[in-house]
């Protein structure tokens, strides 16, 4: 994989059936280090079918992952997280009724001996949520005390923390207010600083076109076009996308 | 990374209101107004060092069950089969060290596995099949009931370890003058275990986050079925110790032991402030529940009910405890 040193992954043709459903048919993509990608299309175009792929959700009928371009097989969400893909889901995938430390090492808890949570390495979730601009006050917070744009932070930070690669994102403005959309779109630039990858996946191309640095455009599960940042607006996005 | 300190300067104040405004401390209240008036309502019987004694072993009996019932409820399920899983390994150990002359410490111990299966089995069909744990083991409830009543065709099967097997008897149902009531210990020991595990363990993490939000944790990678599997075991295997004391203590097995046991397990779970729909629970407020529950069994006997009425407001004032949980639990959040 020399021709291609750059890229930290790439799906080739990637299938997925859902009984009839032929949800991906085929897709196709590459995404480079530090590179930040907009997928879009419209409902139904496989767009989450994708980095549920991607991220170890579910598995590819058909198709090759490669990691860094070695050939990689993701069994699950454990899988990806260890090889640097990090999923900050719409539903945000925070439990409610937990703390913001429980939380922020989900699955991942630092331990002592005979598996006893070490405190004070937990709650070090506070330093990348300083660094993304938070103000949550304590790591002992429920979740459920947090505003949406708070949640989003608390999961992106999850990222920085464990030094993923690639960060994706699934509708991440998604009931969200204006002013919580300038957060978590700021959010973002600060992974992007970290020279951290991100697919962005939203239906509101104002919100995409604000910080990517490339387009791929998705329809009936087909990866069918690619744009850079310069070779496109807004408007002529919209065009492809209703076609 | 620098260390960094984010819980100093709590000042007393904070300290007293975290401490007055814990949720436990509503079951505590009423845990000990239930005392103060059974104890005055029977003219001090009901907090004579007998009935207390009495009352301990009830307790005890209860709560180890309510203990492991606190975890699976907070991991969003549920265990109608307790019961009948405590009577079928109460049934083994009576057979097996009562009959066949098997060692009992080692007959408990096969007991205890055979509760764990049992608890296992009720956890895989309920995640593999996604049948809801109510109907499951609503179903394994009458399946267990019905092989120890067929099993033992109904008939008392004598198991006397106070005369044959004093040793067993004594690690299991002792009051000795010096440490108190066995019982009583086993259950404290589970008391301080269960939170150890449930609050600063990582399984204990994992169980909530699998009740709290089931795909929040499938997508931060917990095995949200082996999670629920575990608990029906540890459950089953708790059960299943609290079924060897019972037989134990009454000398034999009859094919109804524990039938009770269920629904005031569940009750004392629920009163102590367990969601039924998980995600939430202590196991401190488990602990008064239970003392809820034996002071309303108890008292209610002690006070002279007449037993017709005994089981109407038992019944009644479990819902009545409820209601006072919730209305002092709206004022305590507004505090």
């Amino acid at each position: 994989m020399n021709e291609r040193p750059q890229a930290i992954v790439e799906m080739r043709n990637i299938h997925k059936w859902y009984g009839k459903v032929h949800a991906v048919d085929g897709a196709n993509m590459i995404i480079n280090e530090g590179e930040s990608v907009g997928l879009l299309g419209d409902n139904g175009a496989g767009k989450s079918t994708l980095i549920k792929i991607l991220s170890g959700y579910h598995r590819p009928d058909e198709g090759e992952i490669f990691i860094e371009g070695k050939k990689t097989i993701i069994k699950s969400t454990s899988d990806a997280r260890a090889l640097g893909i990090e999923t900050v889901y719409q539903e945000q995938a925070l439990v409610d009724l937990m703390s913001v430390a429980r939380n922020f090492h989900m699955g991942r808890e630092p331990v002592k001996w005979g598996g006893f949570l070490n405190k004070a390495k937990m709650n070090e979730c506070m330093i990348p949520l300083r660094a993304l601009g938070l103000s949550i006050k304590s790591p002992d917070f429920l979740v459920s005390s947090l505003s949406g744009g708070e949640k989003q932070g608390t999961a992106i930070g999850r990222a920085l923390y464990f030094k993923a690669k690639l960060v994706i994102l699934d509708e991440p403005t998604r009931a969200l207010s204006v002013r919580e959309v300038q957060t978590v779109l700021d959010f973002v630039k600060g992974l992007k600083e970290a020279n951290i990858a991100v697919i962005f996946i939203s239906h509101t191309l104002h919100h995409v076109h604000s910080i990517v640095d490339r387009f791929v455009i998705l329809k009936r599960g087909k990866v069918v076009r690619n744009f850079k940042k310069g070779e496109t607006s807004v408007d002529k996005l919209t065009e492809v996308l209703m076609d | 990374m620098k260390e960094i300190n984010f819980r100093g300067r709590r000042t007393m104040l904070q300290l007293f209101k975290k401490v007055v405004t814990a949720r436990e401390l509503v079951v505590f209240v009423i845990t000990l107004g239930l005392f103060v008036i059974f104890g005055f309502l029977s003219r001090g019987t009901f907090s004579s060092a007998e009935v207390i004694e009495i009352m301990a072993i009830s307790a005890s009996e209860i709560g180890l069950i309510a203990v492991g019932m606190t975890f699976l409820m907070i991991s969003g399920e549920f265990d109608l089969s307790v019961g009948a899983i405590s009577a079928l390994s109460a049934y083994v150990l009576a057979v097996m060290a009562g009959q066949m002359g098997v060692n009992p410490f080692l007959g408990m111990v096969i007991a205890i596995i055979v509760g764990m299966v049992a608890g296992g089995i009720n956890g895989l069909v309920v995640v593999k099949f996604g049948i809801p744990s109510f109907i499951v083991t609503l179903g394994t409830n009458w399946m267990w009931r019905g092989v120890v009543t067929a099993a033992s065709r109904g008939l008392w099967i004598p198991f006397r370890p106070i005369e044959t097997h004093p040793a067993f008897y004594k690690f299991l149902l002792a009051d000795l003058p010096s440490i108190g009531s066995v019982p009583l210990i086993w259950f404290l020991g589970a008391i301080i275990l269960g939170t150890l595990i449930l609050n600063f363990h990582r399984f204990g993490n994992h169980v909530f986050a699998t009740g709290g939000n089931r795909e929040a944790a499938k997508a931060m990678g917990i095995k949200t079925g082996k999670v629920k599997v575990l608990c029906f075991m540890l459950l089953g295997g708790i059960s299943a110790f609290s079924g060897c004391m019972q037989v134990s203590r009454m000398a034999g097995f009859q094919s109804l032991q524990g039938s009770q046991i269920m629904l005031v397990a569940i009750a004392a779970v629920a009163i102590g402030g367990t969601s039924i729909y998980g995600g939430r629970g202590t196991i401190f407020g488990t602990l008064f529940g239970v003392l809820i529950v034996t002071f309303l069994q108890f008292g209610l006997i002690m006070t002279k009910v007449s037993g017709w009425w005994y089981k109407i407001i038992l019944g009644a004032l479990i819902v009545v405890v409820m209601i006072v949980n919730n209305f002092l639990e709206e004022k305590r959040t507004k505090l």
